[in-house]
C-alpha cells in the first residue's frame, strides 16, 4: 500500500458522511426549503447511533434509530418554518444549535469509547484490478449510498414524484393552484433530509470513525451544505463534490506523511474556495441565476 | 449603581456576621472552593481528564473543606470569560484555567479580583496572583523515541500532530532524537490535522502514515483514543501523551507520556491558603513529578529498557537535555552548536525540525 493506494481506498469512505447528508439537503433544497441545522441533525444522529451500537451490538438498528431521531429532530424545524412559517435560516441554525447540545447532553456517558466498525467487503473481480482494486473494498454503507445516490437522481429527475418536489420548490402558489400539498411535500422532504442527516452521522459514528466523542462531526454538516451549492442543485455534481472534497482531504494528509512539503492549510481551504466561486459563477448574471438555482428556496410559503 | 433594599440587607447582614465571628483567613480545618474550566468533557481520557485528577487529589489535603466546581466542554471566547467570573462570584478563590485561549479573559479576572489564585495552562502571561503552567513533554517523548526505535523494523516512526506549534514540534523532535540515540537511520514522518479535535481526520491522518510503512505512531496531543485504535488494529505500536489509553489498544501499546498535576496543584494550593502566592511561569518536567512516563509495552527488549531508565534517571538530576548539541536541523544545517545546550527559551518558541523528520514544517 502506499499514498495512492490510500486515497483511493479511502476517499469514498471520507467522502460518505457528507454525501449522505448532502443528498437530504438536496432533496429538502428542492423542495424550496433550506435547512442549515445539518451539523447538529448529524450530531444527533451520530450520538444515538454510537449509542444504540454500543449497547445492543447492532448497526442496522444504530442507523434506524438515528435516522428516526435525525427525522424527529428535523419535525421541530418543519413545524416552526411551515406551521409558522418563520425565517428558515435563523431556524435553521438554531436547530443546529440545539442539536449540538443534544448530542452532547444524550452522549455525555459515553464520551471517549470506542465499538468495532464494519467489515469491509471487496467486490468480485472488480478488486482484484491492477492500480485501481483498493477501490472497490469498501464497507457495505458506501455500497448502499451509491445505490441510493442513484435512486434518489432517478427519483428527482424521472419521476412524478420528482416533479412535484421540484414544483414545489421552484414556484409554490402555482403547485398549489394545481392542487398539491405544499407545505405536506415540504414536511416529508424535510423529514426525509433530517433521516438522512441522521444516517450520516451514525456512519461518522460507528462506521467511519467507530468512537464517540463530543464534536466529532467537526464541521462535515457544513461542507455537506456547501457540497449541495457546488453542485447547483444536481445530484451528480453533488456525488461529484463530495468525492473531490474526500479525495483532496485525504490528498493532503498522504502528501504530509510521504514528507511532502505542501502548505496544508491552502490545501484543507480549497473546497470552500470553490464552494464560493460556484456561487460567485452562478449569481454573474440572472440568466444563470434562473437556471442554476431553487426559485424559492428559504421563502416562506404563506396562502 | 443603586442600593436595593434588600442588597442593603445582604451586605449589612455579612458585614455583621464577619464581625461578631472574625474568621482568619483560611484558618486551621482550611476551606477551600476550586473552579476548574476546562475546553473538552472531562472524559476517561485525555487533557481534561488529568487536570480533573488533578484537582481531586486536592481531597487529600483538604477532604471535606475542598469544594470543586468543574466546568467542561466550554468554548474559549467572550462566554468562558463570563463563566469564570460568575465561579469567582461563586466564591470559588483557586481557578484552574484549562485551555491557551481562556488567557486574556483570565489576566482582567485576576486584575479585578486580587485575591482570587488563578493558574492557567500552557499560556506565557504572568501576573502577581496568574500563574501560567505547562509539561515538558519532550523529557517523555524522548524515551518514548527509544522504545520505538527499538521495535521498529521499517524504521520508519510516525506522528500525527494537532498543530505545527513549539509545544508540539519539540515532543516530535525529542521524540525523534530518541529514536536515532538507539538506531541513527530512523525516519519519522508528520502530519499535521490542523485541528484539535477532529476524530475522523486524526484517524485518516494515522491510516496516512500507515500507508507509508510506519510502524510506530506517536499520537500528539489527539484527545480522545481515534489514533491508538487505528494503530492496534492495523498491528502498529502507538503512544500518547497525557493519560494511558492502554485499555484502547491491549496489545500494541507502546506507552504513555503521562501528566500528573497534583504536585503542582497541591503547591499551588497551599501557597494560595498561606497568602504566599506568587505568579509565576511554571514548566513542570520529570523532576517535578509531573511527568512520567509508563504502561510499557512488554515487548521492548530488556537492554533497552535498561538504557531507558539509565537516560531517565539523567533526566531527573539535570544532567541531560535531549536539546543538547550538536543537533542538525532538517536541511541539514547546524542547529545548536556541540556542547550547548538549549535554553528553556530557546525549546519554548522551537520552530524548527531536527534531521530526521522527513516532513517539512508547514509554512
Amino acid at each position: 500500500m502506499n499514498g495512492f493506494d490510500f486515497i483511493l481506498a479511502g476517499t469514498l469512505a471520507a467522502a460518505t458522511p457528507m454525501l449522505l447528508a448532502a443528498l437530504g439537503e438536496l432533496v429538502v433544497e428542492r423542495s424550496g426549503v433550506l435547512n442549515l441545522g445539518l451539523e447538529g441533525l448529524m450530531a444527533v444522529g451520530a450520538a444515538l447511533a454510537f449509542i444504540t451500537v454500543y449497547s445492543y451490538d447492532s448497526h442496522a438498528m444504530g442507523f434506524a434509530v438515528a435516522a428516526f431521531g435525525g427525522a424527529a429532530l428535523s419535525m421541530v424545524f418543519a413545524a416552526v418554518v411551515l406551521g409558522f412559517a418563520a425565517n428558515q435560516v435563523a431556524a435553521g441554525l438554531a436547530i443546529g444549535v440545539l442539536g449540538l447540545g443534544l448530542s452532547s447532553l444524550i452522549g455525555k456517558k459515553f464520551e471517549s469509547l470506542t465499538i468495532t466498525g464494519l467489515p469491509k467487503l471487496s467486490l468480485p473481480l472488480l478488486s482484484d484490478l491492477p492500480f485501481v482494486g483498493p477501490l472497490f473494498t469498501q464497507d457495505i454503507v458506501v455500497w448502499l449510498t451509491a445505490l441510493l445516490a442513484v435512486a434518489i437522481w432517478g427519483v428527482l429527475n424521472h419521476s412524478k414524484l420528482g416533479l412535484i418536489i421540484r414544483a414545489v420548490g421552484e414556484n409554490p402558489h402555482a403547485a398549489r393552484a394545481i392542487g398539491f400539498p405544499v407545505l405536506r411535500v415540504r414536511c416529508a422532504a424535510i423529514g426525509f433530509g433530517g433521516a438522512m442527516a441522521g444516517v450520516a452521522g451514525a456512519y461518522a459514528a460507528t462506521v467511519y470513525t467507530p468512537l464517540w466523542a463530543d464534536g466529532m462531526i467537526a464541521g462535515r454538516g457544513w461542507i455537506a451544505l456547501a457540497l449541495v451549492v457546488f453542485g447547483t442543485w444536481q445530484t451528480g455534481r453533488v456525488v461529484f463534490g463530495a468525492l473531490l472534497f474526500g479525495a483532496l482531504s485525504l490528498g493532503e494528509l498522504a502528501a504530509q506523511a510521504a514528507g511532502i512539503g505542501l502548505p496544508s492549510q491552502v490545501l484543507a481551504s480549497i473546497p470552500y474556495a470553490v464552494t464560493i466561486l460556484m456561487l460567485a459563477v452562478i449569481s454573474s448574471n440572472r440568466r444563470r441565476m434562473r437556471l442554476n438555482t431553487i426559485a424559492s428556496l428559504g421563502q416562506p410559503f404563506e396562502r | 449603581m443603586t442600593t436595593t433594599r434588600r442588597s442593603f440587607l445582604k451586605t449589612s447582614l455579612a458585614a455583621s456576621t464577619a464581625l461578631a465571628l472574625p474568621i482568619p483567613a483560611f484558618a486551621a480545618g482550611e476551606t477551600l472552593n476550586v473552579a476548574l474550566i476546562v475546553p473538552s468533557p472531562a472524559a476517561d481520557v485525555g487533557w481534561s481528564h488529568t487536570l480533573m485528577a488533578g484537582v481531586e487529589a486536592l481531597k487529600a489535603d483538604y477532604g471535606d473543606g475542598l469544594k470543586i466546581t468543574l466546568l467542561e466542554n466550554i468554548p474559549e471566547g467572550p462566554d468562558a470569560d463570563r463563566i469564570m467570573n460568575k465561579t469567582v462570584a461563586d466564591g470559588n478563590t483557586l481557578v484552574i484555567l484549562g485551555s491557551f485561549g481562556y488567557m486574556n479573559g483570565g489576566l482582567k479576572l485576576a486584575k479585578a479580583h486580587p485575591e482570587v489564585a488563578i493558574l492557567h495552562a500552557s499560556g506565557y502571561q504572568v501576573a502577581p496572583n496568574f500563574s501560567p503552567f505547562g509539561a515538558r513533554y519532550y523529557q517523555g517523548t524522548y524515551l518514548m523515541g527509544m522504545a520505538a526505535a527499538s521495535l521498529s523494523k521499517s524504521k520508519k516512526l510516525g506522528c500525527v500532530g494537532a498543530f505545527a506549534i513549539p509545544e508540539l514540534i519539540t515532543s516530535i523532535n525529542a521524540f525523534t532524537l530518541g529514536a536515532q540515540s538507539v538506531d541513527p537511520s530512523i525516519e519519522v514522518s508528520v502530519v499535521w490535522v490542523n485541528s484539535w479535535f477532529d476524530p475522523a481526520s486524526e484517524q485518516e491522518a494515522a491510516k496516512a502514515l500507515l500507508a507509508q510503512g510506519v510502524d510506530v505512531i506517536f499520537s500528539n496531543a489527539q484527545d480522545t483514543p481515534s489514533v491508538i485504535a487505528v494503530a492496534e488494529e492495523a498491528g502498529v505500536y502507538a503512544f500518547n501523551l497525557n493519560s494511558s489509553m492502554k485499555a484502547y489498544a491491549p496489545t500494541k501499546y507502546l506507552g504513555v507520556v503521562g501528566t500528573d498535576w497534583s504536585p503542582f496543584f497541591k503547591a499551588s494550593a497551599a501557597a494560595h491558603l498561606a497568602g504566599t502566592f506568587t505568579g509565576t511561569s511554571a514548566w513542570l518536567g520529570m523532576a517535578d513529578n509531573v511527568v512520567f512516563v509508563a504502561d510499557w509495552n512488554p515487548d521492548i527488549p530488556a537492554e533497552i529498557v535498561e538504557k531507558i531508565t539509565a537516560v531517565q534517571a539523567t533526566i531527573l538530576d539535570g544532567s541531560f537535555s535531549p536539546f543538547t548539541g550538536p543537533l542538525t536541523n532538517q536541511d541539514g544545517g547546524e542547529a545548536v552548536a556541540a556542547g550547548v545546550t538549549l535554553g528553556d527559551d530557546m525549546i519554548l518558541s522551537m520552530d524548527w525540525h531536527v534531521k530526521g523528520v522527513i516532513t517539512p514544517l508547514p509554512k
